[in-house]
């Protein structure tokens, strides 16, 4: 996944572990390590039906 | 050395081998310099004097060195120079062919603390090899004094001298990614003693296993030593792999997102049209017009005018008041013989009256339409080149480009941006974006149901926009002056400008609105709930009562109390409830928009208010509370006075 303000390549699975500051996650959010931004994560329906969507190479 | 002699204020030369150093040292001392070895070393220093604005300054041209990280014995003692010789300015000279590869020291320079001005020498050359330097885009980005020059053809020099003279300190801040920055903070955290380097450049030399750096916290943390010594092992234990490599590559990249746009390299290729176009944005000129032209058609047109308008008054206007509310209301008064149930289901303040109606048929159109516009712009690439252009207007209210984020994610939603705040860089940033968040930035709700208002009355949007630029500007400007604090960096990577995609767009747009219903949705049920047992035990009309002189000495009617008081719980409800006042024809032109203004102003919605406490704790959010709130009151007081006085919007 991109951060859709930067561009950065963000890790998922490391940003997915680490909760922001006293919160207890769960908001379904990625903050960018870059810049800050907060990336809304994609849910699988909708994620599956944009694979779906992308032309075969 | 006499006592004179060491009063003296010093300059001192920094900076790679073969940057010009020596040519810059003589160049400002002139002939009578001193050559010795520096005490308990074998390694020479020069000392000068020179003389700027009728002070005196003593000049030190310090041996090569490549980084803090000293290796060599001539860098340990170049260090040394900057640690003991409490320098007046540290002139770290860089050839300006090989930016990239010596502005990671000049960010070291700064992360420690010392007063910094850059001097990028050789400029001619770089010249002749088709490069180009900004260097006052280069100075603004990393918040120091920067020279450019080419000493050995005595370019520049005057520029230098002055710089030189009037040097005041600057101390701008930059950050690691978060990881790094949680690590090197455990390690300042324990850190007691005082140093002459700020203590985030000590703990990264620290970390970095340093023997003469780690020598020198011991002697000043004594017994407190083992507790940072333990907290750095096991740091250096857990990125034993990567640690150096990936300070040096945090590093690199911070300078490649400075020097984007300060080194241009004239290679004869014409630029494309998505180039020419990522120039215009940020060209102050050229860039706010387009900023204009986004937010018209994209927010005023199409969130405004479409989203509050037409699918607002259709959702509204005819599903739920035609069809919906008043088949809800037959049925409960049918099949339910409570009144109390039924007024929690379809009364005034019903469940499904005002909370499924609100948050459904007013706020989703527009929170729906902004999301679209939101990712179509975010997809094009826009937001970093806005947050270049808005930087300069930024800095003079103490905050950097990178508010820009918070501040846009603010128009989204002001809960969600307060927690970004936390991404900016100095305590007083976010001290400063907080406040203005609370204040001035509308959340998209909030923000569509306004326009979508507003926009029917002749004058009062533009009205309205003034008194928000006014006031996001006048209180952030005060509220830098009132906070000391460091100065931020701004340095961003820009990625390249596209056509939005339309899957990425759709996926964005879907998945904030999933975000909308399944965290927002609730809280409009949940105040719906308040104010209906608000209402049937009479607290509500006493606290109505209790805002009515408010409310009269605002000029507006009682019933705006009501919709103050939904503002509390969330600002686009408190805008909703002003857009039923609207269409009853409660409120007149000046009345409208005054509570505009002031609703706009007010107390941060419950969830922001929330997160305001969890984020900066209980004496800031309680002091932007009563801030926010005086001034939201004192600002629609002062405008209902202007314009009853000069009969504007009359």
């Amino acid at each position: 996944m991109k951060c859709s303000f930067c561009d950065n390549e963000l890790d998922l699975d490391m940003l997915r572990e680490q909760a922001c500051g006293a919160c207890i996650g769960g908001c379904r959010k990625i903050h960018c390590p870059y810049c800050g931004q907060e990336n809304q994560l994609v849910p699988e329906y909708l994620d599956r039906l944009l694979k779906r969507k992308q032309p075969k190479e | 050395m006499t006592a004179s002699a060491s009063a003296e204020k010093k300059i001192i030369l920094v900076g790679n081998p073969n940057v010009g150093k020596s040519v810059v040292f003589n160049t400002l001392t002139g002939t009578y310099t001193t050559v010795s070895n520096y005490p308990g070393t074998s390694v020479e220093v020069s000392r000068g004097h020179c003389t700027l604005g009728g002070q005196r300054y003593q000049v030190l041209d310090t041996p090569g060195m490549y980084s803090l990280l000293s290796i060599t014995e001539e860098e340990r003692v170049a260090r040394r120079i900057l640690l003991e010789e409490d320098p007046h300015i540290v002139l770290h000279v860089i050839d300006a062919r090989n930016l990239e590869r010596m502005l990671p020291m000049t960010l070291q320079l700064i992360e420690a603390g010392l007063p910094v001005v850059l001097l990028v020498n050789i400029l001619d050359e770089a010249e002749r090899l088709g490069m180009r330097v900004d260097i006052p885009l280069l100075a603004e980005k990393l918040g120091i004094p920067v020279v450019g020059a080419a000493v050995g053809r005595k370019r520049g020099i005057a520029g230098l001298r002055r710089t030189l003279r009037d040097y005041r300190p600057e101390h701008p801040s930059f950050a690691y990614a978060n990881d790094l920055e949680r690590d090197i903070k455990r390690v300042t955290g324990l850190m007691t003693g005082s140093y002459i380097l700020d203590r985030k450049a000590m703990a990264l030399l620290f970390l970095q296993r340093d023997d003469e750096i780690v020598e020198r916290v011991r002697h000043r943390e004594e017994e407190n030593f083992r507790q940072v010594e333990a907290a750095a092992n096991e740091i250096v234990f857990d990125r034993r792999v990567d640690l150096h490599l990936r300070i040096s590559l945090e590093r690199k990249r911070i300078c490649k997102a400075v020097l984007d746009g300060v080194v241009k390299t004239d290679s004869g290729r014409k630029p494309v049209f998505g180039e020419r176009l990522s120039t215009l944005m940020m060209n102050p000129l050229t860039g706010i017009p387009l900023l204009l032209l986004v937010l018209y058609f994209g927010l005023y047109k199409f969130v405004g005018g479409f989203g509050a308008g037409t699918i607002v008054d259709f959702l509204e206007g005819r599903l739920f008041e035609e069809h919906l509310n008043p088949w809800a209301i037959t049925l409960a008064e049918r099949y339910v013989p409570w009144y109390w149930l039924r007024e929690l289901v379809v009364g005034e303040y019903g469940l499904f009256t005002l909370g499924v109606r609100y948050a459904v048929a007013i706020v989703l159109p527009i929170v729906g339409t902004f999301f679209l516009a939101f990712a179509a712009i975010e997809d094009s690439g826009y937001f970093p080149r806005l947050a270049m252009l808005v930087d300069r207007i930024f800095k003079k209210i103490g905050l950097n480009g990178r508010a820009v984020i918070p501040m846009v994610l603010g128009f989204g939603c002001d809960t969600m941006a307060t927690v970004v705040t936390r991404t900016l860089e100095t305590t007083r940033e976010r001290i400063i974006a907080t406040l203005l968040l609370s204040l001035a930035i509308p959340c998209s709700a909030q923000l569509g149901v306004i326009f979508g208002l507003l926009s029917g009355v002749e004058g009062a949007l533009a009205v309205w926009i003034v008194c928000m630029v006014l006031v996001f500007l006048l209180v952030g400007m005060l509220a830098a002056k009132v906070l000391p604090g460091e100065r931020p960096m701004f340095y961003m990577e820009l990625p390249p400008m596209r056509l939005p995609q339309v899957n990425n767009v759709l996926v964005k747009t879907l998945t904030r609105m999933q975000w909308y219903f399944f965290e927002i949705f609730p809280l409009f049920m949940i105040a719906s709930v308040l104010l209906w047992a608000g209402k049937m035990t009479g607290l509500l009309q006493r606290l109505i009562d209790l805002l009515g002189p408010v409310m009269g000495s605002l000029g507006l009617p009682r019933e705006a109390s009501a919709a103050f008081i939904l503002g509390f719980f969330r600002r686009d409800f408190g805008a909703a409830g002003l857009y039923d006042l609207q269409t009853d024809g409660i409120l007149d032109p000046v009345q409208l928009t005054v509570a505009a203004v002031t609703l706009t102003l007010f107390v941060p919605c419950i969830a922001q208010f929330l997160i305001m406490q969890k984020e900066r704790g209980w004496t800031v959010s309680l002091g932007i509370f009563l801030l926010v709130t005086a001034l939201a009151f004192s600002v629609g007081w002062s405008l209902n006075r202007i314009l009853l006085a000069t009969g504007l919007l009359a």
